[in-house]
């Protein structure tokens, strides 16, 4: 391990991604997203403008000292820190994360509180861990009196969701939140990244992924949020396109329903923007079964037939343009 | 498995983070208030004179601690201007510098704490180093934290442990038999020493820092840690005007007196200090080992001091010692 820095070898990490729409009318420009993404002064907040624009926060730390989930109820204490930070894609969709590794071989007790700030974002288990239980009982949530997670990167949002200064809290569309709960465990030597995504209710996704040992937590964080992301966008205009009518009455109903999707949703979709070329292996296979960017598609060209039928019905119905 | 080789990148993708010369130590001869100075020359003389038989052996053990390399230390005064501002910087100095002259000191490096306050950053913004140090403050959690805690930034106080639960305050609640419970040391061995540090205070809209939390960003200032956007802080500036001005904001927030001095930034400090800053000091290392250094200064001064054969403790408030003498 590193003397400095996340530990590049862990042998899990976890992590919890929350996805929703910015809650502003406006998508934000780079200016004010760089504002609201500084959690820290001291600390730059990174931009990326290729090849779509994408703002990250400074790693914000959080201080844990409990038991982890286990599905056995096995109880085994880890102190560390839970690194958590936010990005904004095209200043439209905010994103936060939390996320901490564990590494192979924990400590007999707990440690001087600098041992842990010098390995961010990793949680050093007191004893020994117990590897598939915690991934089984990270996965199924959270329990009280146990590691939280999610409450890590709610907090996160919620705190870039008080900026009333940048954010009118009056946004275009309504679109459901979701979590995306991810394990990644190391693969066998020699064998390809696999993955198991799981879509359950409530918004509630999970992610079991076997990573090459040699790939750091970060490669997982990232591909996670692109996963995450594409899987909110389908989601919101799958749900906008459930049940849309084709009657000629209800014109303006459905202009009102399809246009915030041109204008705020349709340009987002950009797979394998960041994913390290690694896991793009994991990134095909969800291409191949279920198939996400063939339904974007066929989503996107719904939507585009409908408003050019919809114009067309419009422009005869104006009197004198007949 | 290969690493991938990047074809793409964006600097603004990607952190920057200046390097900065370093010292082997950062060596404080003095800490004064506006009151000491008030009471003349001689307060002043008394104080040096003191001091200099521990800075020379403070020198001598990073000298045995070298091989083949010459100590690099550097000399600091911090002043002062931040809780009370009596006299002006050409009626204080002056006196000042002769006086640690006569006791066979010199002062390499002159600090304003208020610069831990506020200071002139690049292209004539302002930076604050001690609310950036304050967003940097992880705080060790107690045994049983899972993640929900009232953040440090909202309250204000830092502790070393688990506070005593809030007690009710009516007479006629407490026949339940609320027992009071003490607070705990997370760290204890055995028993505790529990501390509650605050950070700040505000009147009127007004943060004012305390002096415990100030100390802790001169700490950070001195070891090399603290960096604004990637861009060294406090920087010195060198001085070698014959007079000095006669408003302190018109002095950069650190000097550099002696044009021959080492590097202010050290890998390890160490301040000669009344006693009577003891539990200052204390706050500052509970403050210390609860900031979260970023990942590229820590690594500079590891490399730089492994390279050297310095050995640099890894957690940042164990590179700071102190000697607190009789006669201070």
């Amino acid at each position: 391990m590193s003397r400095t820095g996340r530990d590049p070898h862990p042998v899990i990490a976890c992590g919890e991604v929350r996805t929703c729409l910015l809650p502003t009318r406006d998508a934000l420009d780079e200016r004010a997203a760089v504002k609201l993404l500084r959690l820290r002064p001291d600390e730059r907040v990174r931009v990326s403008r290729h090849p779509n624009r994408y703002v990250v926060s400074p790693e914000v730390l959080t201080g844990v000292d409990c038991p982890l989930p286990t599905d056995t109820g096995a109880r085994v204490r880890a102190v560390g820190t839970v690194g958590s930070h936010a990005s904004l894609v095209e200043g439209r969709v905010i994103q936060a994360t939390a996320s901490f590794s564990l590494p192979a071989v924990g400590t007999d007790r707990r440690q001087a509180w600098s041992y842990y700030l010098v390995r961010p974002g990793s949680l050093v288990p007191v004893g020994q861990l117990p590897q598939r239980a915690l991934v089984r009982g990270f996965l199924l949530g959270h329990r009280p009196g146990r590691l939280d997670v999610g409450s890590i990167a709610e907090s996160v949002l919620a705190r870039i969701s008080r900026q009333d200064r940048i954010l009118d809290h009056d946004p275009p569309l309504t679109a459901a939140d979701t979590r995306l709960r991810w394990t990644a465990v190391r693969t066998a030597a020699g064998e390809e990244p696999s993955s198991l995504f799981t879509k359950g209710e409530d918004g509630l996704r999970t992610l079991e992924l076997s990573l090459p040992s040699g790939l750091p937590p970060t490669a997982a964080v990232g591909l996670c949020e692109e996963l995450a992301l594409h899987d909110w966008l389908l989601t919101t205009v799958a749900d906008k396109l459930d049940g849309l009518p084709t009657g000629a009455a209800d014109d303006r109903a459905v202009l009102r329903v399809l246009r915030p999707l041109v204008d705020h949703l349709l340009h987002l979709w950009m797979p394998r923007a960041r994913v390290d070329r690694v896991l793009q292996t994991v990134w095909n296979q969800l291409e191949e079964t279920p198939g996400y960017s063939r339904q974007w598609t066929a989503h996107a060209q719904r939507i585009r037939d409908q408003l050019a039928l919809r114009a067309i019905h419009l422009r005869d119905e104006v009197p004198g343009r007949r | 498995m290969n690493e991938s080789v990047p074809t793409f990148r964006e600097t603004s993708a990607e952190p920057r983070v200046e390097s900065l010369p370093f010292s082997h130590l950062s060596l404080e001869i003095g800490h004064l208030y506006m009151e000491d100075f008030a009471e003349g020359p001689d307060r002043l003389r008394r104080h040096f004179d003191t001091v200099r038989p521990w800075a020379d052996a403070v020198r001598n053990d990073v000298g045995a601690h070298l091989a083949d390399a010459r100590p690099r230390v550097s000399t600091c005064f911090l002043i002062d201007d931040y809780f009370s501002r009596l006299t002006t910087p050409d009626e204080l100095l002056p006196p000042l510098i002769d006086a640690a002259a006569g006791a066979g000191l010199t002062i390499d490096y002159l600090a304003r704490e208020s610069g831990c306050a506020v200071a002139p950053g690049a292209d004539r913004t302002l930076v604050r180093p001690a609310e950036s140090v304050m967003h940097r403050l992880v705080e060790s959690p107690p045994p049983g934290s899972s993640g929900f805690r009232p953040p440090v930034s909202r309250t204000g106080w830092l502790s070393n442990g688990r506070r005593t639960p809030a007690q009710r305050s009516s007479a006629a609640l407490d026949t339940a038999g609320a027992a009071w419970q003490p607070p705990r040391e997370t760290d204890a061995r055995g028993h505790s020493v529990f501390l509650d540090i605050e950070l700040w205070s505000e009147a009127e809209g007004e943060r004012t820092w305390s002096c415990a939390f100030l100390a802790s960003v001169w700490q950070l200032v001195r070891l090399g840690l603290l960096r604004d956007n990637g861009r060294a802080l406090l920087a010195p500036t060198p001085w070698d005007d014959a007079g000095f001005p006669t408003d302190w904001d018109a002095l950069p927030p650190v000097l550099r007196l002696n044009p021959r001095a080492a590097p202010f930034t050290a890998y390890v400090t160490c301040s000669v200090l009344p006693r009577r800053f003891l539990p200052v000091e204390h706050a500052v290392r509970v403050v210390l080992d609860q900031v979260h250094v970023e990942d590229e200064p820590l690594r500079q001064v590891a490399e730089r001091s492994g390279s050297e054969g310095f050995a640099v403790p890894a957690g940042v408030a164990d590179r700071a010692s102190y000697v607190f003498p009789l006669g201070l």
